[in-house]
């Protein structure tokens, strides 16, 4: 009761304090800036971008020919002399003369043609949609039907077929089970030729508009229902999310930079000495300043939500990632020396995250690798197709634990001597492992500290997996092993570190061993927890087993995370703190070949 | 009037800073990682939705279950080596897709090639999977052909036809041309300047907050001179890291043309950027004031800019591609025009800001 009321009392100071620096001198300002903005995006949105206007050059030689590309500002057009043969001494990229299109060698002439293909393409269906005959200028409708078929990431080793044969063989395939239930096509058009014509009216008009797109996208509706033409035919462009991950995103994480520089502003001066030198327990100081900011942020997703009128359930994704960046934001408010650093530490970090919420969400739709990034989740709730009780477990667990994780790393870090140090970010974080680590069950810290790691590792290894999936298979393989091993061992060296910043026990060759074997079970315990909760489906694939080599007997990854946590301990050992690099490349590199060895079938 | 010497000193000591404190690699890290980034985005999408990319998958052959007995379209799927079209029922084709043993199931209904109505074609993919994406972007170009065919058999009935122009010779494969040139050049080359901006606030604002402005002022340094100084070392470090990206580009095989001109340009707009900064900052005093005004004015400068024709990230584009036109010195020159106001600005801001 007593702590609540603690808690209270911090959040509201917070308020005070945050209302404080809206003084009158900014807010004033900051509603002007805010009109303008509206006003200049509503101006720019008018009079579009331009950033590639005049970028080709185009000759022709009749003035029809401007009906294609009149509208286009990336073209300079050029009439053109009738006895030209070089069109590359005159400095053009393409020209058309009598019905035929020419365009100069290199890629700047490909890359001319192409644009001028799509706005050829445009043209024609502006052409076509005029017709009173629609059904003759568009005599064929496409209707896409999706086949659900369940596969996951187990398939390769069940010997399941995970896609089409790559060479078709000539006698047609037998399946085991003849579909029973099916609706041929009616061949009846389910709207009249009007109602097409409107409805690709608005398909081109959003093609067309740049921003307007954008501006549709969160409420758009299926513009053509079923129906399409064949060029229309094309899968939504992925980069349609991105604009889910600044509209949501960027809110947040201005709001987490206002929390990161009120802790900052404790440290600087040494003005929170009051507030740490007062009875209350960091935890309730960190959690009271911190209640306001997190209930500002949810206001502000409440809002977009209600803005777009998307189903409320699109919050609950939304609140490991609030609490991933308020973490984030107390370590960095945490370490940082200056505010230049504070900046750069900042930008950094979010552009990771945003990042790692990104490249999963692009392929929503496409790929269960899409379901790592909460934002994913979003999307879904917002286009309707809602998600279950597991996708919410298996988009969200890694956000929750990290950012747990990293609070209660921070709050037992949040008194005097590691607030005010003016350590670098390195040493600082070596400080804090230093802390977590106890004088009488250090033992057991050290089994602490490893699976602590897992989370971030896997966040990481996810990273790999999402950013080196693209790539042909052995290579992404290979790299995926390398990265996975070095973060692996980089994150096990941190049970060290905290022994040497800790002072205590003593470095001997005794406890390098028996440190070794600690954190190899820790490691492996905290990963075979983590994958038993949420991730079996990735995990168990030829990817996962390339990321968290654990299948198989089991004494047999605990040697391997020993060992080479040893490769670590062994050279900090003989040369000294400065030499964790040295080790953790040479236990990257055993952890490697022994990747490659289990993985040689896969491999070569 | 400032003491160039002063000023120097102090630009020296906050490049030291920042070197010392390593910040300026995170800089530097950070973005390449921005370059990673896109250069994901536009292999591995552009892969994704243009299997031609991939020049090694031609050899792949994929299986369409057919059913119903349009000629044409069959005859166009077996004449494209991508594909091998079976005659199928329904139950069975529908069966083999769900096992994954056909790529696409075709179904088009009865309609003639000259009736009235469209001819429809149900096509049927399986859900959630990158192959279909990749398949259904093959079968396009088939159904564009068949729709070409139908519209030549209907052509009578048209009004009017558009003008036709064909290309000589085709265009092989996508090209990321335009993406280069026209944003990824761009934005690469401004990065520095937004770093660099938010850099000056923190640099000023942190004089302020941690109180060491006083001690600083006990030295013969005015006010001014050590805005200036704080300025000039958040300018000098532009050239520099865009020199790098110029490099990066060139060594990456990207020819970019009229290297001086650009690095002008960018060194110039990011001088204005770098001054707005530093007038906020020195009005505001508090870094968490001065970083949200700043940001939400730098997006209300770079929209506007880029509303209009001919703006300096458009010429930086012409420059690169080597179009530009003569003009483009006259936009610098108004850049340099506006920095120099700007710089009346900030020194109007700081003595207004002194004497108070």
């Amino acid at each position: 009761m007593e702590a609540l009321s603690q808690l209270l009392t911090i959040a509201i100071w917070e308020i005070r304090r945050f209302q404080g620096t809206m003084t009158r001198d900014l807010l004033p300002v900051a509603i002007v800036l805010l009109v303008l903005l509206v006003g200049v995006s509503g101006f720019t949105a008018q009079k579009g971008i331009h950033l590639q206007d005049g970028i080709y050059r185009v000759g022709v030689d009749s003035q029809i020919y401007l009906d294609i590309i009149g509208g286009d500002p990336r073209y300079v057009v050029y009439s053109l002399p009738s006895d030209v043969t070089n069109i590359r001494s005159l400095g053009l990229d393409l020209a058309i003369r009598a019905g035929s299109l020419l365009r100069s060698n290199g890629e700047k002439g490909a890359a001319a043609q192409k644009s001028f293909e799509r706005d050829y393409q445009a043209y024609q269906d502006y052409i076509y949609r005029q017709q009173t005959d629609l059904f003759a200028a568009y005599p064929v409708w496409i209707d896409s039907e999706y086949i659900v078929s369940e596969l996951d990431f187990l398939a390769t080793q069940s010997g399941q077929q995970v896609a089409a044969p790559r060479t078709a063989s000539p006698t047609p395939p037998e399946p085991e089970k003849i579909e029973t239930d099916i609706i041929p096509p009616s061949g009846i058009i389910p709207a009249d030729m009007e109602q097409l014509r409107l409805q690709l009216e608005e398909e081109a008009a959003r093609g067309a508009d740049q921003l307007g797109r954008y501006t549709d996208l969160l409420s758009q509706q299926e513009a053509l229902g079923e129906l399409r033409v064949p060029s229309m035919l094309s899968p939504p462009l992925p980069f349609d999310t991105i604009i889910f991950i600044f509209v949501f995103i960027f809110p947040l994480y201005f709001t987490s930079q206002f929390f990161m520089m009120s802790i900052m502003n404790e440290r600087t001066l040494r003005q929170g000495e009051a507030l740490i030198a007062s009875p209350v327990r960091p935890v309730i100081l960190v959690l009271g300043k911190m209640l306001p900011y997190a209930i500002g942020m949810i206001l502000i997703v409440v809002a977009i939500l209600f803005t777009v009128k998307a189903d409320v359930l699109a919050i609950l994704p939304l609140i490991p990632v609030i609490l991933f960046f308020l973490s984030f934001a107390l370590f960095i408010g945490m370490v940082a020396r200056s505010y230049k650093e504070l900046s750069f530490i900042s930008i950094f970090f979010s552009t990771i995250a945003t990042s790692y919420l990104f490249f999963p969400s692009i392929f929503a739709n496409v790929h269960i690798v899409s379901l790592l990034s909460p934002v994913t989740l979003v999307v879904h709730v917002i286009d309707g197709t809602g998600y279950t009780l597991t996708d919410y477990i298996y988009s969200t667990t890694l956000f929750y634990l990290t950012s747990l994780i990293l609070f209660g790393v921070c709050i037992r870090n949040f008194h005097e001597e590691q607030l005010f140090t003016e350590k670098g970010l390195l040493d600082a974080l070596a400080l804090y492992l230093g802390a977590l680590i106890s004088n009488r069950y250090w033992y057991l810290s050290l089994i602490l500290i490893s699976m602590m790691t897992i989370p971030f590792v896997f966040m990481a290894q996810m990273m790999y997996l999402v950013l080196f999936f693209n790539l042909p298979m052995p290579y992404s393989l290979i790299l995926i092993m390398v990265l996975a091993a070095m973060t692996e061992e980089l994150v096990k060296a941190a049970g060290f570190v905290g022994l040497i910043s800790h002072r205590y026990p003593p470095l001997t060759w005794k406890i390098v061993i028996l440190a070794s074997l600690l954190i190899g079970f820790g490691f492996l315990l905290g990963e075979k927890l983590l994958l038993f909760v949420t991730i079996s489906q990735i995990a168990d694939s030829i990817f996962g087993a390339a990321l968290f080599m654990s299948l198989g007997l089991l004494w047999v990854p605990f040697l391997l995370h020993s060992g080479t946590v040893f490769c670590t301990g062994a050279v900090v050992k003989i040369w000294g703190k400065n030499a964790f690099p040295i080790g953790i490349t040479l236990a990257t590199v055993v952890h490697t070949l022994y990747n490659l060895y289990i993985l040689r079938g896969w491999v070569w | 009037m400032v003491n160039q010497r002063l000023v120097t000193a102090i630009a020296r000591k906050e490049i030291r800073g920042l070197t010392s404190e390593k910040t300026i690699i995170l800089a530097i890290l950070l973005q390449l990682f921005i370059a990673l980034f896109s250069s994901f985005l536009m292999v591995g999408l552009s892969a994704m939705y243009d299997p031609s990319v991939y020049g090694r998958i031609t050899g792949i052959q994929y299986g369409v279950g057919f059913v119903g007995n349009d000629t044409i379209l069959f005859d166009l799927f077996s004449r494209d080596p991508s594909f091998m079209p079976y005659r199928m029922d329904p139950g069975v084709a529908l069966g083999a897709l769900k096992e994954r043993q056909l790529a696409a199931v075709v179904w088009p209904s009865e309609d003639p090639p000259d009736g009235e109505d469209p001819v429809i074609v149900t096509l049927y993919t399986i859900s959630n999977d990158i192959q279909s994406t990749v398949i259904e972007v093959k079968i396009k170009d088939i159904l564009l052909e068949y729709e070409e065919i139908l519209r030549d058999i209907r052509k009578d009935r048209l009004d009017f036809r558009p003008v036709s122009v064909t290309p000589s010779r085709p265009v092989a494969q996508n090209s990321f041309y335009e993406f280069i040139y026209g944003l990824l050049i761009p934005m690469l080359l401004f990065m520095p300047a937004i770093i660099s901006a938010g850099l000056v606030i923190d640099l000023i604002t942190e004089e302020y907050q941690e109180q060491t402005l006083d001690t600083l002022r006990t030295t013969p340094a005015t006010l001014e001179d050590i805005v200036c100084g704080k300025i000039l070392a958040c300018i000098l470090i532009i050239p520099v890291q865009v020199a790098l990206w110029l490099v990066l580009l060139t060594i990456n095989g990207i020819q970019i043309a009229s290297l001086v001109e650009i690095l002008l340009h960018v060194v110039l707009a990011s001088t204005a950027l770098i001054l707005i900064a530093a007038t906020i900052a020195v009005y505001y005093r508090d870094r968490t004031k001065a970083q949200f005004i700043f940001s939400t004015a730098v997006i209300i400068v770079l929209l506007l800019i880029l509303a209009f024709p001919s703006n300096p990230i458009n010429l930086i584009v012409l420059l690169a591609v080597g179009v530009a036109p003569l003009y483009h010195w006259a936009v610098m020159a108004a850049s340099l025009a506006g920095s120099a106001i700007l710089v009346v600005i900030v020194k109007n801001m700081i003595r207004r800001v002194e004497y108070s």
